[in-house]
């Protein structure tokens, strides 16, 4: 290669590489790890179905007892459990879809599992037909301004559960909404039921009065350990972005298998995309 | 014996890990912003590694990982382009008719190119990529590849007022 292009060349490499590089590497190389496992098993599932789609997604319209037939999940046994009602994936020129919708059962309470999965059922339907939306006219935009069809990358949205703690006293489950157009953007609803009282839990009755607190003092030396020790990055209110502040009232959160409960913040919340969501358990 | 997806799976995180200094400066030639960067970075990975299972054949994981890394540069760059300001919008469009007296650099001239023309000079001179394997990264067939790469030697020409040209 000639003299020109090495000293072009050497421009180009000389663009620095940002420390967090290897922080952000290492963490996309687990959410991928995660992510290919979860599709594997949702392959898997719809395989044994080799159905097409859209007479599927009918059926589990029509028939939730067909749904529950088939995709029946115990978690629990005979007590309270979390089922997958809907699920299904569509996939066409502007979308890849992909859902999988729990509702609760046999909780003891049936006003309480109908609020609850009448909510979950309005939420992702109107989160679903808003991403739909968007999808369609992203689409048109990138059609309107001269792009090309084969260069198109259908908009990914995926809709997802995961049961964090499932005890006689307590469920405590996530949903998450992902949808992907450049960079991905997820947003998490937690769901966390006493099954004694019925109640959604909210931080307080797990922590007591002094929750703000003990939650903010545990998330405060946590997030100083992963800046020492694991070289993590969280906005610290220099170039005018806050970073933690404190917990809110309607903070999300789920409880973990120990029965703690572990404070979410959503993607660029608290610290830089790179960082993703941050989880913090909060020892009781 | 090993299950071949495994190993695959395993050979493309290696690959992910060891060039990753590599991927970030090619995703900021695009996207010309740390942040914008690293997250483009972020979602090619964790991109590759959720489809690890599609890539059958070991041999091309290294052209389909930057197929993945450009497609995601490409997306972030082109949206950006529609939140930019229109005085914005205006510095960055290559000069309508560039004064022939006017010489840039190498470097910077390779920034006035369309953003197809400015892959296949990065991949080429910067990435060493040969001409079949940039075909392959980029999801076009070898003459496209070919012609894409004369034109833009040309235009660097015109650009640099130097001589310009590809070894193979």
């Amino acid at each position: 290669m000639n003299e020109k292009w090495s000293g072009a060349r050497a421009r180009y490499e000389a663009a620095p590489v940002p420390e967090e590089l290897n922080f952000a590497v290492a963490a996309a190389v687990r959410a991928g790890g995660r992510e290919r496992k979860r599709r594997r098993v949702v392959r898997r599932s719809l395989a044994t179905l080799a159905s097409c789609c859209a007479c599927f997604v009918l059926l589990v319209n029509v028939s939730p007892v067909f749904a529950r037939a088939v995709y029946e999940m115990p978690v629990l046994g005979s007590l309270a459990r979390v089922v997958t009602v809907t699920q299904y994936a569509i996939e066409d020129k502007d979308h890849l879809i992909d859902v999988r919708l729990p509702a609760l059962e046999n909780t003891g309470n049936t006003d309480l599992e109908q609020r609850i999965n009448l909510e979950i059922q309005t939420r992702i339907n109107g989160v679903l037909a808003e991403a739909e939306d968007r999808a369609r006219q992203t689409r048109e935009a990138y059609m309107a301004t001269g792009g090309v069809e084969e260069d198109f990358i259908p908009i990914i949205i995926s809709v997802d559960y995961e049961i964090k703690c499932q005890n006689e006293r307590c469920l405590s489950f996530i949903l998450t909404k992902t949808e992907t157009i450049a960079s991905a953007y997820t947003e998490i609803y937690c769901y966390n039921i006493d099954l004694e009282t019925g109640k959604e839990l909210t931080l307080q009755d797990v922590l007591g009065p002094g929750y703000r607190e003990i939650a903010n003092a545990a998330v405060r030396t946590e997030i100083d350990r992963r800046i020492r020790e694991e070289g993590a990055g969280y906005f610290d209110g220099t170039d005018g972005v806050e970073g933690f502040q404190s917990v809110t009232d309607g903070q999300l959160f789920y409880i973990n298998e120990g029965g703690n409960p572990v404070v979410l913040f959503e993607k660029y919340e608290i610290a830089p995309g790179y960082m993703g969501t941050q989880e913090f358990e909060i020892a009781r | 014996m090993e299950k071949p997806t495994r190993s695959t799976y395993q050979l493309l995180v290696d690959h992910i890990v060891s060039g990753q200094a590599d991927f970030y400066r090619l995703a900021f030639s695009y996207v010309k912003n740390r942040d914008a960067a690293l997250d483009v970075v972020q979602e090619a990975v964790v991109k590759a590694l959720s489809k690890a299972d599609s890539l059958r054949e070991p041999a091309y994981l290294k052209t389909w990982f930057y197929r993945i890394l450009l497609n995601e540069s490409m997306n972030y760059f082109r949206r950006s382009r529609g939140l930019l300001s229109f005085d914005e919008a205006l510095d960055d469009r290559p000069a309508p008719c560039p004064d022939p007296g006017e010489r840039l650099d190498l470097y910077d001239a390779i920034e006035r190119l369309s953003p197809q023309e400015q892959t296949v000079i990065r991949l080429r001179f910067f990435e060493d990529l040969k001409l079949e394997e940039i075909a392959r990264a980029t999801g076009t067939n070898l003459n496209t590849v070919k012609s894409r790469l004369y034109k833009s030697l040309k235009k660097l020409r015109d650009l640099t007022g130097e001589e310009l040209y590809d070894d193979e």
